[in-house]
């Protein structure tokens, strides 16, 4: 579970990025973050993981604040940042290497977990190979497979489809309804409103920093009373702004 | 011409960029600058009283010319290795250069772009060394109104002629080298062994110089008006006609200026043309390292556990020894200053054994101690700690590792990489200068020591001023001043504390001196960490 109490974040000389956010992510769903460019969406995740102070409120995960508790919280959730340009410097094998490390994750089932991972997603001819020759989806693909070596109770992906071919998107997806399945969490920021409207069983919808909306998407059609796609009410709540 | 003046100045503005960076370093620039001032004083004196004590020598034998020429000689030299340097991190190793090539640019375009950076760097060395020799000599001499209009353009073409000889040879070798199949490790081989040659060639010229012979072609040559200046300059046309045009005016001024201006003319538009023809050949694909087809299970034998602090340190190692940049900085022009030293003790090993015995045991710990400092702080390992992390340091936020671990393996890194430095040291020590093995054991743990603190600092600074956001290596190192505020943190009080020891009496004999030594050394060292530790935990790891 994830609980966001009235979390703000301002950046010196610019509009408030996060205004009295207030959130709480259940087990065993997918929910959706959704948002214009410029919401305050990365931010927000951001003040999840860890990367930027919080400047009012509290984060937790599963029970553990993210500022008081640090290690415990980031001991707990896996996060695929926005850009997958990290360690390029690294081979594949390497990268994953340095994850099972700081995850303490003993050899053998480390080595389980590469196979199967990079299996499924295709990328197990080039762990080899230094980040920096992969293109823009292998980048994606090696970090996700990253975060799921460690097999985190909380799954948190900035837009983690982009870039993905057909075939992995729809594996990585399949293991997103996988995980919510067995009663964990995850929490994903897409553009890509089919997707969520297929995958998700909540949408939350941030503009200028506030939350517009959170809830299943039946609810948002009683809300709105249309039978309206997600498009129209994502483009009609986000433009009345 | 438009476009060409437009990619130099995007380039330019990328690599000086403020993006990212604090006015407090600004102003800690300003005062390292004014803290300065009388250095440049001390300098300008310097030089103005060896020109004319030179000159009053010279000036009666009719040789005064050749004060210009070994000038222009010393300055082409100079200006070719520094050319050597920048040339190659700015051409091959600036990975900037691919977001320029889908555009309709001419090759030679992007190199002139691409030159703008080291001309700033040769710009800076003209300043520094020609500028006050050329204006004494000028003063001393009586020069003319033309002597001055002439220096003053000479000092604008100086750099051309060597950046353009080295840019053609470089050039000319990584074409060749672009066709090796892992083009990152064979340009950095290719770098370093370019510059082992000419290093070497110094040497081997310099070892190989018959002084008897010398002697004999000077006496004859110094017979002669402006011959001492003939000598000099044999070899090298370009710093032969540069003296000669600022010689008394007439009209062989006139001719050698004239001569200077088409010469590089003639070689600017030799290396525009070598650019063309030969730069994106060996530019294209540098940094596409190499894809081989190893079999998964073979991989998978390398998965291997460590603990979390091991496998840090481990992953930093891996970034600087294969990232060209990276490792051209950190490791290789860490070497520099011990290898230049060594060099200096291969040609004159017997005055310095005799420096040696001259001085007492405090003096001579003294001075290991300072040179030490010195060779650590040019390390750039430690000042770039951070910095190096680039995009990927939002990893170490989200990743449950702890912070202090985080810090101390960026530490242990550069501690690491002065081990190379340490050795090269060590043989130096015991080889060439035969240092008594209780000095040589006391001098490694100070050195050890030394390094520690030099690494914490640096990382303490690098982290103070970070420069996160950059799109291409070279820029964690270039316009940074971080590495001279470490040159002026270390060198203020530890110069003080170390005239103070050198003049005390109460201080004498090898074992006091190592016990001060010490004592100074734990106390800058516990000092660094705990500020180190102070910024920690005020969490200031999450506002950079």
């Amino acid at each position: 579970m994830i609980e966001i109490n009235n979390v703000t974040k301002d950046f010196a000389g610019k509009k408030r990025a996060v205004d009295q956010l207030n959130l709480t992510i259940p087990d065993g769903k997918i929910i959706g973050f959704l948002g214009p460019n410029g919401a305050g969406k990365s931010t927000t995740i951001k003040m999840m993981t860890g990367i930027l102070p919080i400047d009012q409120g509290t984060i937790s995960l599963n029970g553990f604040d993210i500022e008081k508790n640090a290690m415990d919280a980031k001991k707990i959730f896996g996060y695929v940042p926005d850009r997958p340009d990290m360690f390029l410097r690294l081979k594949g094998i390497d990268y994953l290497n340095f994850i099972g490390d700081i995850y303490n994750i003993p050899t053998e089932i480390r080595r389980k977990r590469i196979t199967k991972l990079t299996q499924l997603f295709s990328i197990d001819h080039a762990l080899g190979d230094y980040i920096q020759t992969y293109s823009h989806g292998m980048r994606q693909k090696i970090i996700v497979t990253g975060v799921l070596i460690h097999e985190p109770e909380i799954w948190i992906l900035d837009e983690p489809l982009t870039g993905l071919d057909p075939k992995s998107a729809y594996t990585l997806k399949e293991m997103m309804r996988e995980h919510a399945n067995k009663g964990k969490t995850v929490f994903f920021s897409s553009h890509g409103l089919e997707v969520v409207e297929q995958l998700c069983d909540e949408v939350a919808i941030i503009n200028n920093g506030k939350l517009l909306f959170y809830g299943s998407l039946d609810d948002m059609r009683k809300q709105y009373e249309s039978n309206q796609s997600l498009e129209q009410v994502f483009l009609e709540l986000t433009n009345n702004e | 011409m438009n476009k060409t003046w437009l990619v130099m100045k995007t380039m330019l503005k990328m690599h000086y960029s403020r993006a990212g960076k604090k006015n407090t370093e600004l102003m800690l620039l300003l005062l390292a600058g004014l803290m300065l001032i009388p250095v440049l004083f001390l300098y300008i004196n310097l030089v103005g009283n060896a020109v004319s004590a030179l000159y009053q020598f010279l000036e009666p034998l009719g040789q005064a010319s050749s004060i210009l020429g070994m000038l222009f000689l010393t300055l082409h030299l100079l200006l070719f290795i520094v050319s050597i340097i920048t040339v190659l991190s700015a051409f091959y190793f600036a990975e900037d250069i691919e977001s320029f090539i889908p555009y309709p640019l001419q090759p030679y375009q992007l190199l002139l772009g691409k030159a703008t950076t080291p001309f700033i760097y040769l710009y800076f060395t003209v300043i520094a060394i020609y500028l006050p020799v050329f204006f004494f000599y000028g003063s001393v001499s009586g020069g003319s109104i033309f002597y001055y209009l002439f220096g003053i353009i000479l000092a604008v073409l100086l750099p051309v002629i060597p950046f353009t000889i080295a840019a053609i040879i470089l050039m000319f070798i990584m074409r060749f080298v672009n066709i090796a199949k892992n083009k990152d490790r064979s340009k950095v081989i290719a770098g370093i062994l370019t510059l082992l040659i000419i290093i070497l060639f110094n040497v081997a010229i310099r070892l190989n110089t018959n002084t008897e012979d010398v002697m004999e072609k000077f006496a004859s040559f110094i017979q002669k008006q402006d011959g001492l200046l003939s000598m000099i300059t044999a070899f090298y046309p370009p710093a032969y006609i540069s003296a000669k045009a600022l010689g008394d005016f007439s009209l062989v001024s006139i001719l050698s200026f004239v001569g200077v201006l088409l010469l590089t003319a003639l070689i600017f538009l030799l290396f525009i043309l070598a650019g063309q023809r030969f730069y994106l050949k060996g530019v294209l694909g540098v940094n596409s390292g190499n894809k081989k087809n190893i079999t998964t299970s073979k991989i998978l034998t390398r998965v291997k556990n460590r603990n979390v602090f091991t496998t840090l340190i481990l992953k930093e190692l891996r970034i600087i020894f294969r990232t060209p940049t990276f490792f051209m900085q950190c490791v290789i022009q860490s070497l520099f200053a011990p290898i230049f030293l060594f060099i200096i003790m291969m040609l004159d090993t017997n005055s310095l054994g005799f420096v040696m015995d001259s001085f007492d045991p405090k003096k001579i710990l003294l001075v290991l101690f300072l040179v030490t400092l010195f060779v650590f702080v040019a390390n750039a390992t430690a000042i770039s700690s951070i910095s190096r992390d680039g995009a990927s340091w939002s990893a170490n936020l989200f990743l449950p590792i702890n912070m202090k671990q985080v810090f101390y393996s960026k530490i242990a890194t550069a501690w690491i990489i002065n081990l190379f430095t340490v050795g090269l040291f060590l043989g130096i020590l015991l080889f060439a200068i035969k240092l008594p093995i209780e000095y040589t054991i006391i001098w490694l743990v100070i050195a050890l020591l030394t390094s520690w603190f030099t690494s914490a600092l640096g990382t303490y600074l690098d982290f103070t001023y970070p420069k996160l956001n950059w799109t291409d290596e070279q820029e964690v190192f270039k316009s940074r001043m971080v590495i001279f505020i470490a040159l002026l943190i270390e060198f203020v009080p530890f110069g003080i504390i170390g005239m103070i020891v050198w003049k005390m009496d109460a201080v004498k004999g090898i074992m006091p001196t190592t016990i001060v030594l010490l004592i100074v050394l734990f106390i800058a060292i516990g000092v660094v960490h705990y500020v180190l530790m102070k910024k920690l935990s005020n969490g200031d790891h999450l506002k950079i």
